[in-house]
């Protein structure tokens, strides 16, 4: 692993570690000791996405787990996940998902056959059927 | 046309221990780590800069797949080393072989010279060879 990757992998794992606070471009980038321009740029090119949708990208991960596995708001949820603005939570997981977070929970509560698990339409249908004996639809 | 493979299977006898393995030795990222109904853990793996191709790490366990015995059969056969875990790439195969091996990792192979470049061969903590290469 060259000397950049690794400064940049140092910034990458303080997104990943603080998703859940506020965050900013100049801080991280001192993590990987880089200029916010630099950090930016090369983020982009080495992991295929900027630091804010990485960020974004985590968050929402992060949030769909909590809302199928815990019983948590979806306000308590949007702030678990680092978002202050429900709206903001509600519109970022609306376009990256394709639905809003209470009718993702629905959907899926509604699907899973047990209390706070994914439903096995959550993961691809030959692993369901391989490790679960589901045909998925 | 098929434009790129999402996910791959690597069989683990512990998936703690595997988790342990690509995420603190190797320095993969969690792609998804969830519970599914029946109690399947779903776990998956990538590294840091190809979110794309997801390694699940999967248990062979007695369930629709496997029976009892199979599923003891397909453990031994990783405890032997009988399965491979893939090919993993690196600008610099020295280098990472270094510091894979400070961390403990053990390698089968040192890094020697290839007709496509550069590779070490190395064994995960379930048994699973995998390369690591520069090309």
């Amino acid at each position: 692993m060259n000397n950049r990757i690794r400064k940049l992998n140092a910034g990458r794992d303080y997104i990943a570690d603080n998703y859940q606070a506020p965050l900013n471009l100049p801080d991280i980038a001192s993590y990987s000791c880089m200029s916010p321009y630099h950090f930016l740029r090369v983020f982009k090119d080495t992991y295929g996405e900027t630091p804010n949708e990485f960020l974004m990208r985590l968050r929402i991960e992060k949030a769909k787990g909590m809302l199928i596995t815990e019983n948590y708001s979806v306000s308590e949820v949007c702030e678990k996940v680092g978002y202050i603005s429900l709206g903001s939570f509600s519109s970022l997981f609306l376009k990256q998902v394709g639905m809003a977070p209470t009718l993702y929970r629905r959907k899926l509560w509604a699907m899973s056959t047990e209390l706070y698990r994914f439903p096995a339409q959550a993961i691809p249908a030959c692993f369901a059927y391989r490790f679960l004996g589901k045909l998925t639809k | 046309m098929i434009t790129s493979i999402a996910h791959a299977t690597i069989y683990v006898l512990n998936q703690d221990e595997a988790l342990d393995f690509y995420k603190n030795k190797l320095g993969f990222e969690v792609g998804d780590d969830m519970k599914v109904e029946g109690d399947f853990r779903w776990l998956t793996v990538h590294p840091k800069s190809k979110p794309q191709l997801q390694l699940v790490l999967a248990e062979p366990k007695e369930g629709p797949m496997f029976s009892k015995d199979s599923a003891e059969k397909i453990r031994g056969l990783i405890e032997e080393g009988a399965f491979g875990a893939g090919v993993f790439e690196t600008e610099n195969c020295q280098k990472t072989y270094e510091e894979l091996v400070a961390k403990g990792v053990k390698f089968i192979q040192p890094p020697t010279e290839q007709l496509y470049g550069v590779e070490a061969m190395g064994v995960d903590n379930s048994g699973n060879w995998f390369s690591l290469v520069q090309r």
